[in-house]
């Protein structure tokens, strides 16, 4: 009698926790909501306006509909499909401050619409190379607050279109403080936070239900700069990619970041950046423009604009996969470091229809070290590069500078075993019959047989035997033996060529030593004209371009001075930064280098790095005052050029100093100042 | 009151030393206090295939004050460097110089560090005031602990003189102790209680085919989930500069690894240099506090290996202290 008894009790129990669990599974979805910020304060209560932080949350589930007031649920409809903020800012009050990180998106599907507000005109640009509308609404920290990041965005399918977000970034603390950046994307939980990760994994980073976000788009947005074009507090990152699949960032202006415009760091395949505006990054950290690492395959990035940045143009640091690099605009980089205007390390990358120019720099160099070949780099035109337009880095060379700009024009391969520590398996560069073709009706030479031969002009950089690869002009093929023929079109007496070499199995090579039409007599030497050094032009500039005649005597200082041991611009020094600013302004076609010394005291490697640290801080004075980082070089000289012999208190306030060369700057009257001396 | 003075022997120049001190010859000592006793010392010489030969020393007058019992101890080894794995004999002479019987005598003789006693070694030996050995001797034990060896022996008579040989190894770890032996004898006289003097022998330990230094192992590596240790897709980063205290400059190879050999065993501290590696600045690490900083410390023992790693991540605010 008893075991019946026994088996209805726990049955009864049995059913209880199936209601109870049934319950919790069933409880109401978060449903999705059309909501329209009316409101730039940042705080959650129940008042006359809808915040953006009140928006997040109502859609995140965290902030029940009923605790708003009637005002604000007046600006909240359901929706049916997906959740989308909407702004209607009054005018004037369209900056939201936030006093801390908003929380975090983490309903799929979405959008935070800066191009609903009222104002906002998608058909007018700042800028004419791409067009990007210029946002309304701006996302900024707080003034006197440090916030970390912008948005972080942790699930999938999430649309950031049409704001300005500039500002996040953080002091470091006792620890660094990281991962920052305007646009977060990321697992649930990100770092550094370790509530998820009680102990670190020791197989991989992450667990694999740390699934990153999938789908996310970031589209016409400003980052790091505000609706006017400026900022006073640079951003650490533009957009981090922390772990985000399927991300398309796509024609945003990226601006004035310490670090990276672009980063990616974990699981971040099939990133597509497409037609953005990347401009003076890199400021006081990360220096490449975009920076690839991790498992990046099939990520394309095409049609970018990457201008005045402090390192890299595009730089794979050891990632996984292949990725696409094609049709960019990639100029005047390597402004504070010395770097290739794109980098690559991996295997399996295409680097097609580039335009690279005026890189502190080779062109695209591949690295000796992880294993690098097969990476195709054809159709692109270089000029004015500081380094070879292709660089292989051979003989695994992997000193610091092989990892900046390359080592340089390889030997001719011998043995088999160079296929293995040289990038592109060592392919050998072609080589011309001779360096004097009479015309330009046959061109022949050797390469690695049957492999695929383009030819292109040389233009400008008189001084370089290998290229630069300015334009393509034909294409041939090595037959078995490796030999090639081809006629080219075009030409004239006094050209010049260049080839490369390219096999599927291995990569393209080096260019080949020039050769001249005619003979080497009739090569012109002579330069390009100067360009105007500027990344963006505003439309409609104004109709009367300052002419480049200067005036006979034009006042430019020359020298800035600095205290023992500092490299802060003291007020004296920064009226006569402007005066340098008020000229640069005025002839845009004229750009400077900044050069770094110290006095003789302390150690040659801390003297460099002060010399760098002075230079770096004048620059970026001189960029708070609108001047394009393109047309400004970093040098530190450390205490090797010293003005001064003597080793009294004034010889060395002498030597602490900024000297600044002026370019192209025929009628300048440069002037010494020495009103900003400070003595120790 | 022994002479050694065979430095010149052909033997020990031909390396094949046997050395066997005999009792010296002296004459028996009055009861009468201060006496003056002359004094000759012989030593005695085997080499293999040659007649044993001895050879005497010139006679020294020395006065003595009539005692009861006193004991004296000689200490040598057989050799004056050595290197680990070798083994040393060492060669006790323990003499009762007094005029009455010593009982219960035992000698406490102290190994240096590293150096083992071969409990099978010890051989003995007991001579009479005229050098005789004396026949049926009572057994002599030994006792080891530690690096102490006790040996003990029952009664010695006046004028008596025990010898022990026995033989000792060294390990490696004898590069780290002095390579002093000391052994001191006491006993028992019907006057009370009496010791020897310390007598004591120094070998130089040499380091040998072993090593006493180290080696340093690291890396330096980004860090994607700041747990500050090196998973798959945490690439190394080349040519990054660690710093040690001494001044030594280390650069990480291509996978962001190094490693230091030939290091002095003992604490070391390794700094990274953030100016090598722009762009990046040491991961936050919440796991462990000592993670944070840009500093490691090591304890590196002997033939040991310690590691420094660094995690680093991509920064901004670069210089900004």
């Amino acid at each position: 009698m008893k075991t019946p008894k026994c088996i209805y009790q726990f049955s009864t129990i049995q059913i209880l926790l199936l209601l109870g669990l049934s319950q919790s599974a069933i409880s109401q979805p978060i449903p999705f909501y059309k909501t329209t910020v009316t409101s730039n304060a940042d705080e959650i209560k129940a008042d006359n306006g809808l915040t953006l932080r009140e928006s997040i949350a109502l859609i995140n589930g965290e902030l029940k509909l009923e605790n708003l007031s009637s005002a604000e649920r007046s600006q909240v409809t359901p929706a049916s499909q997906a959740s989308t903020i909407g702004f209607n800012l009054p005018s004037g009050q369209t900056q939201i401050a936030l006093k801390s990180e908003l929380p975090s998106i983490t309903i799929p599907g979405t959008t935070i619409d800066g191009t609903t507000q009222p104002g906002y005109d998608a058909t007018k640009s700042a800028t004419q190379e791409i067009n990007i509308a210029i946002p309304v609404v701006e996302l900024i920290p707080a003034a006197n607050v440090d916030v970390l990041r912008g948005l972080t965005i942790v699930s999938d399918r999430v649309t950031i279109r049409g704001l300005s977000i500039h500002g996040f970034s953080a002091a470091h603390k006792s620890t660094a403080m990281t991962p920052p950046a305007d646009i977060f994307i990321s697992h649930a939980t990100p770092p550094p936070s370790i509530e998820k990760q009680k102990m670190p994994a020791n197989f991989a980073p992450y667990y694999p239900d740390d699934i990153p976000p999938k789908n996310t788009i970031i589209e016409n947005n400003w980052l790091g700069l505000s609706p006017i074009g400026k900022t006073d507090r640079p951003s650490a990152f533009g957009v981090s990619v922390f772990h985000g699949e399927n991300t398309t960032i796509r024609r945003n202006r990226i601006e004035f970041h310490d670090g990276s415009a672009i980063i990616t760091s974990v699981a971040v395949t099939n990133t597509d950046v497409s037609e953005n505006i990347i401009v003076n990054n890199g400021l006081a950290g990360m220096p490449d423009a975009i920076r690839l690492e991790g498992n990046v395959d099939r990520s394309r990035i095409h049609g970018n604009l990457m201008c005045g940045n402090d390192g890299a143009g595009v730089y794979l640091f050891k990632p996984e996969g292949t990725v696409k690099i094609s049709d960019n605009q990639i100029r005047y980089n390597g402004r504070r470091l010395r770097r290739a205007a794109i980098y690559l390390t991996g295997s399996g990358h295409e680097v097609t229809d580039n335009q690279i120019s005026h890189q502190s720099g080779s062109g695209v160099v591949v690295g000796a070290y992880p294993q690098s070949d097969r990476n195709i780099i054809t159709n692109n035109r270089f000029d004015a590069l500081e380094g070879m337009s292709i660089d292989l880095n051979t003989q695994e060379n992997t000193y610091a500078q092989a990892w900046q700009t390359g080592d340089g024009p390889n030997p001719k391969r011998k043995g088999s075993y160079r296929h293995l520590e040289t990038g592109n398996a060592a392919i050998d560069s072609p080589e011309f019959t001779t360096d004097e073709f009479t015309n330009a009706s046959v061109i022949t030479g050797t390469a690695e047989p049957n492999s695929q031969i383009a030819l292109y002009k040389v233009q400008s950089n008189p001084e370089d035997d290998r290229g630069p690869l300015s334009q393509p002009i034909g294409q041939a093929t090595a037959n078995g033996d490796g030999k090639f023929t081809t006629q080219l079109t075009g030409l004239v007496k006094g050209d010049r060529i260049s080839a490369t070499a390219t096999d599927l199995t291995k990569g393209t090579s080096e260019p080949a030593i020039n050769a001249a039409i005619g003979t080497w007599n009739d090569v012109k030497i002579s330069r390009n004209p100067t360009a105007i050094p500027a990344c963006t032009t505003p439309p409609n500039p104004p109709a009367t371009v300052p002419p480049p005649i200067l005036p006979v005597k034009l006042k430019a200082p020359t020298r800035i001075h600095f205290a023992l041991d500092q490299d802060f611009i003291s007020p004296v020094s920064a009226t006569i930064l402007n005066r340098i600013a008020t000229v640069l302004n005025q002839y845009p076609g004229v750009s400077i280098e900044l050069e770094g010394h110290t006095d003789p005291r302390a150690n040659n490697d801390y003297n460099q790095a002060l010399g760098m640290r002075r230079a770096t801080n004048a620059r970026n004075y001189l960029l708070r005052q609108g001047i394009s980082a393109s047309r400004m070089t970093l040098r530190s000289l450390g205490e090797t050029k010293r003005i001064a012999k003597g080793d009294s208190k004034i010889d060395y306030a002498r030597d602490r100093r900024v000297e600044i060369i002026y370019r192209d700057s025929d009628g300048f009257e440069l002037t010494v100042e020495e009103s900003d001396l400070q003595l120790e | 009151m022994v002479s050694v003075n065979s430095m010149q022997s052909p033997f020990w120049l031909g390396g094949l030393l046997v050395m066997s001190i005999c009792g010296s010859s002296l004459p028996a000592v009055a009861q009468s206090t201060s006496t003056i006793i002359p004094n000759t010392a012989t030593a005695e010489f085997n080499s293999p295939g040659k007649p044993p030969k001895s050879i005497s020393s010139n006679t020294v007058k020395i006065p003595v004050q009539g005692g009861t019992a006193a004991l004296e101890i000689i200490k040598i080894g057989d050799r004056a460097s050595i290197e680990p794995g070798d083994a040393i004999s060492y060669r006790l002479q323990i003499r009762n110089t007094g005029t009455a019987t010593i009982t219960d005598l035992s000698i406490k003789d102290t190994l240096p560090l590293g150096f083992k006693f071969l409990a099978k070694s010890p051989v003995g030996a007991i001579a009479n005031a005229a050098g005789t050995p004396v026949t049926n001797p009572s057994p002599i034990t030994a006792t080891v602990s530690g690096s102490v060896v006790t040996f003990k022996y029952p009664e010695l008579q006046p004028q008596q003189s025990l010898i022990i040989a026995y033989a000792a190894l060294t390990s490696p770890d004898a590069v780290r102790g002095t390579g002093r032996n000391s052994a001191i004898a006491f006993g028992l006289s019907p006057s009370g209680p009496v010791n020897s003097n310390i007598a004591s022998h120094r070998v130089l330990v040499q380091a040998g085919i072993v090593s006493d230094c180290g080696t340093l192992i690291g890396r330096v590596f980004e860090d994607r989930n700041f747990d500050g240790e090196q998973q798959p897709g945490e690439p190394g980063i080349p040519n990054a500069v660690v710093i040690l205290e001494d001044g030594n400059r280390i650069m990480t190879d291509a996978d962001g690894l190094y490693s230091l050999p030939f290091v002095l065993a003992g604490y070391h501290t390794g700094t990274l240099d953030l100016t090598s590696l722009p762009g990046y600045t040491i991961a936050p690490n919440l796991y462990r506090i000592d993670k944070n900083s840009t500093s490691r410390s090591v304890r590196l023992e002997p033939s040991g290996m310690a590691r420094m790693n660094f995690a680093v991540t991509p920064t901004y605010r670069e210089g900004v202290r």
